[in-house]
Formats: C-alpha cells, structure tokens, sequence
C-alpha cells in the first residue's frame, strides 16, 4: 500500500512538474497561501457589505466545487487519457499489467488524489488565512476551524465524484439519473427554501457550530460515501455498443463552411462520444455558475439594480472562457503531426470550436436573464458574455498556446491573464453597472481578442510543438 | 533519377542528447530506402526533422525540392508519414478517421479508397468500430492506411510492422515493393533486419545519432555479406570507437 500510494503521488507531482515547470509549479502553493493571506486583509471591509456567514457559504461551496472537480478526474479520467494519450498511461489504469486488484489501486488513487489536493490547495489556503489571524481580527481557533472544515468540504466533492463515477462505470443511466435527480432536488429545495438550504450542508454546518458529535458524524458520513464508491467500484468497462454510424461525415457537412471544418468536425464527434463534453459542461460549467448565482444573489442587496446580471454575464464569460480548455486540454499535438496541420491551424480550430460551444454559456445566460426577471436586458446580457469570453479565450490561447492548464499552474503567466482579464473586467462592470444597454459595446472586446488569436498563432508556431 | 531526399550536416540537440550528429545522405527517387539503428539511436528523429515536425538545430534537408525546416507544412501536404507511437483519435470510428484525414489531404473520393484500403488489409467489420477499441495492430493497420492514401510521390514510415501478423507483414511487404515500382519512394525505418535485407534497394545506419554506412544493398550482397551480420558488427564497432 504505501508504496503504491508513493508512486502515484510522484507521478502527479512528476506530470505536474513537467508540463508546467518545477519551479513555477513549487510555487503554487505559495501562491494561495499569498491570495488567501491577503484577503483575509480584507475582510474587516466586507464585512459590512457581506453577512460574514454568506462570505464563509461561498468559501465552502468553493472547495466542494474544487473537490468535485479534482474528483472529475476520477469520473472522466480514463476518457481523457483515451483522447489525449491514445491509451490509459498512469498507474492508476495499469491494473491489469500489475499484480495488483483494480480496488486496491483504486483506493490509492482516491487516497492519492485527497492528500496532494489537499497539500496543494486546502493547506495553503487555510494556511494563509490562519497566519493572517493575529491581523485580520478572526480568532485563531475560527480559523483553525474553517481549515478543518474547508478540507471536509473538499473531500465532500471529492468523494461524491467518485461515488458517481463508481456508478457510471457500472451504468452511464444510472449516473444520469442520479445527477439529474440531484441537481432537481437542490433546485428545488433551493427555490423552497433559499440559502438557508447550506445548512444542511455538513461541513458549513460544523463551522457554524462546532460539537464533537457533529464532527464524527460528518466524518462517517464521509466514510460511508468513500466505502460505497468503493464497494460499487469495477475495473471492468460495461459493455458499450462496439460498432458505431458514421458521424463525422454529417459533422463535416453540416459545418462545411468553416475553414477547419475536418478540425472542427473531429473534435465534436470527439466530445460527444467521449462524455467530456457533458461531463465538463456538467462539473465545469453548471455546477460552478449555479453556485456563483446562489451566492450574487444574495449579495444582490448591496449591488445596484441590474448588477446581478450584468456581473453573472461577465462571469459567466470567463468561465465560458475554459472551454477552450475543455477543447485543447484533453487532446495532444502528436497524432496531428504526420498530417499537414500545424500548431497554428490547429489553435485556430479549437478557437473556431469554442467559439460554436460559446451557445452553452450564451444560452445559459439568456435563461438566467429571463429567470431573474431581467429579460429586457437579455441581449446585453448575452453579448457582454459572449464578447468577454470570445477576449478572455483569445487571452488564453495566446499565453498557453495549446495546454492552458498551464495557466492554473504557472504563477507568472496566472498573473498576467489575471491582469489581462482583471482590466477589461473592471472596465465593462462599471460600463455595464451605469446602464446596462451600455454592454453592447463589449462587442468592441472581438478586436483585442481576435488580435490575441492572431499572435497566438504566429508565437507558437515558432516553437516545437511540447509534450511530444 | 534524381534525389528526391538531400541531407546535409543534419543535427538535432535535446538538452544534452545529440539525437542526430551532422548526418548527411540522399535519397534517390523509386528506392525503397532502410533506415537502420539501435535503439535511440536517431531514428524517429530523422524522420520528425525530414517532415518538419521538429526543428534540426543545424544542417539541413530538402524534401520533394522542399526545405523541411521552413516549408514544413507543404512537405507534409506532399509527403505520407507513419508516426512511431501515436494511434488515431479514440473516439473515431476507422472509417470516419480515413473521412477526417480525407478532408484534411482533401482527398475528393476518400469513402472509396478508404474501402479498397479496409478491403486489402483484411478490416471486415473493424470500419465501424472506434479506434480505442481495436486490436494494436489494427490500429497499426489504420496508421499504415491513412500513410498512403493519397498516394504521396514519397512516404516516411517509422516502424510500419511492429504489431502485424506475418500474413499482414507479407501483404504490407508486397505492396511496399509494388509502390516503388511505381517511381514513389518509401523512407523506412525498422529493427527487422531481415525485411530491410529483402525488400530495401538502399540502407543507412545510425549509431549514436552519427551515419556509419549508407549505399546500396547490392553492394552489399556483391561481397558475399548478409545485412543482419553487415549491421552487427558496425554497430559493435561503432560502439567501440
Ligand atoms: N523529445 C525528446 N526530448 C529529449 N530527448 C529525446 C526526445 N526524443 C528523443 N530523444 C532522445 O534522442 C535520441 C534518439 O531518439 P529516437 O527516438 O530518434 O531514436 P530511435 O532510433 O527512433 O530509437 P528506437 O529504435 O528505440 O525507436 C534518444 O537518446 C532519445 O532519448
Ligand atoms: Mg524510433
């Protein structure tokens, strides 16, 4: 057991490392210690504006949100290594080439998976906040809570993950309905009864009344979800249908008129029978944007009228934004190579791609509109999040080329989308705030963001492709 | 005929590994040619710097009168390549892979070559099935068939019958041989000595990222010498020196 577990916790620091660096990456840490260090500076200012129980919400749901979605790792893992690799490379999937049983690797996964998450993000960010104590007012024994109870969170979207990706190996319906039935309930009890609904959420509700009792039973609840993925878990794939009709063909067709249409076509026949494309649009997309307009509605109070939705439209477009993510990160430079396609072409694809997926958020944004009651302001709504996710990938691609995750992990260039994108933020929320008809000009972002596109594709052309 | 392959000084440096040390060597036009090498020895390199998929650090290569370095792109419009170790897409089925690298080479008539291919490597009902799910030689099939769709005046193949059965190993041997007639030219790179011996015109090899030989198999078989003891002992001595 330890040495498995060792070894797997060296490869994903190892994968990490290379693909971003060692010392940029040794750095992140730091990093989150520095933010939540500083911004726990910050809190004697919110604190008027912001029902600190709301602030304290928003930090949990932030980790059960990160948890999840390292845990997607778990449920999507072994398609993405598919797409980008060809086939599974990690230890994690050479169960059959070990004299080891799929469960035993599989615990070590998921051990491996809450400890080096829980070293990367959680310690450093409760770290920093519990340094800050003896400044920012919060007592120690609070903070030293709030790490307690944020790890507990993060471990609570972590072991859901699993637990549903133990379901989808055994039967993708299965997961579907459960996810389904999930998110209906939340919705439901969340129109029902507000946010009073975090409550029930275990570890919100050990910080706001630590008792022993409550921990252990937090604590088995925990267990009990981690022992049923396990006892769910099944190396074997279910048998999915082995011959399939021809996509690609009416894919290309039917967009035909795009200058990468093979590009185009391939990496939505890709997506749609990989399950990346619902699985992202599920962990990356909704689940992350619900949670966020949960919580701006319920600083709705202290913004000004019409600022819930033009803000949620801008947010939206920055996480409509990874979508070029979704498109790059799962996929590799290598089987390209022997074709007559280079880097640049292939940058200008996954921005084409992305840029036709840019329906979900804008689709997304036009139901919350019309949801919210803002429906007379819906088409600046939509445009101000189109166009600022349009600049915000434009952003991305120039700075990370082909592997954005690159950004998550490298503090230097983190730091410039930041303040790349921070600008432009600031800018059109002010525009936007004075009157929101005003977001139509956001359509003037297309031009900085296609100018990105253009430097992306002559900057990394001029360097061998990585990773291959 | 003339060269259709011309190399000069060629050098490729990772980090501290020299993967190639100012090679130079030409290819004749209707040769099948042998590239031949231990391990690491430079191989797959060679054939990533030829087709402009990496940058040599010195030297240079025309390709099909094209500059690798510079003109990359069009080297690989002209050229078919098989790759050392990448599969097709997991998620495309082999028939919709041949319909992608058809719209890419735009290639007009692609669903009926794509047949006569799945036809003369023995696909049956593997068309339809997604790439992930095949059998490793299968896939190794697929890459073979998406080399020589197109019919490219020169093909660079890295390893073409790792994984192929000897019936499938004689089928790709044959159709080799019968392609060159044609006055195409196959770059090969392999370990299978015997093969190369059997069906190459010309051979190179590769120690160390350096050339130790390059000529025709003829001069070879004219003093009496058979490939695999001929490479042995260079390499052996390479070694030494
Ligand atoms: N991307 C890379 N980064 C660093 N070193 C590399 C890289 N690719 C190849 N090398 C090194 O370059 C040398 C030549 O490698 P290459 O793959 O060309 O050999 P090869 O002759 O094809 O070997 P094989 O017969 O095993 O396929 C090796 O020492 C290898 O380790
Ligand atoms: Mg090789």
């Amino acid at each position: 057991m330890p040495e498995l577990f060792m070894r797997m916790m060296k490869e994903e620091w190892r994968m990490h490392s290379t693909i971003f660096g060692q010392v940029s990456f040794a750095l992140f840490p730091f990093m989150i210690f520095g933010i939540s260090f500083m911004g726990s500076f910050l809190l004697p200012y919110l604190r008027p504006a912001l029902p600190i129980g709301d602030l304290a919400l928003a930090v949990h749901a932030m980790f059960l949100v990160l948890g999840a979605m390292v845990g997607e790792f778990g449920l999507m893992g072994n398609e993405m290594m598919n797409r980008r690799f060809g086939q599974a490379s990690l230890l994690a999937y050479s169960a059959r080439s070990l004299p080891l049983s799929g469960r035993f690797i599989f615990v070590n996964f998921v051990l491996k998976d809450t400890v080096y998450y829980f070293f990367l993000w959680v310690l450093p960010f409760g770290a920093g906040y519990v340094a800050a104590t003896p400044f920012s007012g919060a007592s120690f024994s609070s903070a030293l809570l709030l790490l307690l109870t944020l790890a507990l969170a993060f471990m609570w979207g972590l072991c859901t993950v699993f637990l549903l990706s133990s379901v989808y190996v055994r039967s993708r319906a299965a997961c579907g309905v459960l996810v389904t039935v999930g998110g209906l309930l939340f919705l439901a009890s969340f129109l029902l009864k507000g946010p009073a609904l975090a409550l029930l959420f275990p570890p919100y509700m050990l910080y706001c009344g630590f008792s022993w009792k409550m921990l252990l039973s937090t604590c088995a609840q925990l267990a009990a979800i981690y022992a049923l993925s396990l006892l769910l878990f099944s190396a074997e794939e279910t048998g999915t249908t082995k011959v399939h009709g021809d996509l690609f063909a009416p894919f290309l067709a039917r967009f035909g008129f795009l200058q990468q249409s093979p590009l185009v076509a391939k990496d939505l026949v890709d997506m749609y029978r990989s399950g990346i494309g619902i699985g992202q649009a599920i962990f990356s997309f909704a689940i992350p944007l619900v949670l966020i307009w949960v919580f701006l509605s319920l600083a709705g109070p202290f913004l000004p009228l019409h600022g819930p939705i033009m803000l949620f439209s801008m947010i939206t477009g920055v996480v409509g934004s990874t979508i070029y993510t979704w498109v790059t990160e799962f996929d590799s430079f290598g089987p390209y190579a022997c074709l007559p396609i280079s880097v640049s072409t292939l940058i200008q694809s996954k921005m084409t791609t992305c840029a036709l997926l840019q329906v979900l958020p804008g689709a997304f944004i036009a139901i919350m509109a019309v949801l919210s009651g803002e429906a007379e302001n819906l088409l600046p709504a939509v445009v101000l999040c189109v166009s600022f996710s349009f600049y915000a990938a434009g952003v991305m691609a120039y700075l990370c080329g082909l592997s954005p995750s690159v950004l998550v992990y490298d503090v230097k260039v983190l730091f410039t989308y930041l303040v790349l994108d921070g600008v432009v933020f600031a800018i059109f929320s002010a525009v936007s705030l004075a009157n929101p008809l005003y977001a139509i000009s956001s359509l003037l972002l297309l031009l900085p963001g296609w100018g990105f596109v253009k430097a992306a594709m002559r900057r990394w052309d001029a360097v061998d492709p990585g990773g291959y | 005929m003339s060269a259709v392959l011309e190399v000069s000084g060629l050098s490729k440096v990772y980090g501290d590994v020299t993967a190639l040390d100012r090679v130079s060597l030409s290819v004749e036009g209707g040769s099948l040619f042998g590239l031949l090498g231990p391990n690491g020895s430079g191989k797959t390199t060679m054939i990533k710097v030829l087709t402009g998929q990496i940058r040599p650090t010195g030297g240079s290569a025309r390709v099909l009168g094209l500059d690798a370095e510079r003109e990359g792109l069009r080297v690989r419009e002209r050229v078919g390549i098989i790759p050392e170790q990448e599969s097709p897409p997991s998620f495309l089925t082999s028939m919709e892979y041949l319909e992608f690298v058809g719209a890419v080479r735009q290639i007009p008539d692609i669903r009926e070559r794509a047949d006569e291919w799945f036809h003369l490597l023995e696909f049956g009902d593997k068309r339809d099935v997604l790439c992930k799910d095949l059998s490793r030689g299968t896939r190794q099939k697929l890459m073979f068939a998406q080399a020589f769709i197109h019919e490219p005046a020169l093909a660079l193949i890295d390893e073409p019958l790792i994984n192929l059965d000897p019936l499938m190993q004689d089928v790709v041997k044959e159709f080799l041989a019968d392609y060159v007639k044609s006055g195409k030219t196959v770059f090969l790179s392999t370990h299978i000595l015997e093969v190369a011996e059997e069906i190459c015109s010309s051979f190179a090899v590769l120690h160390n990222g350096k050339l130790l030989y390059s000529g025709p198999i003829a001069d070879l078989a004219a003093t009496g010498a058979h490939l695999p003891g001929f490479f042995l002992s260079l390499v052996r001595k390479g070694s030494h020196a």
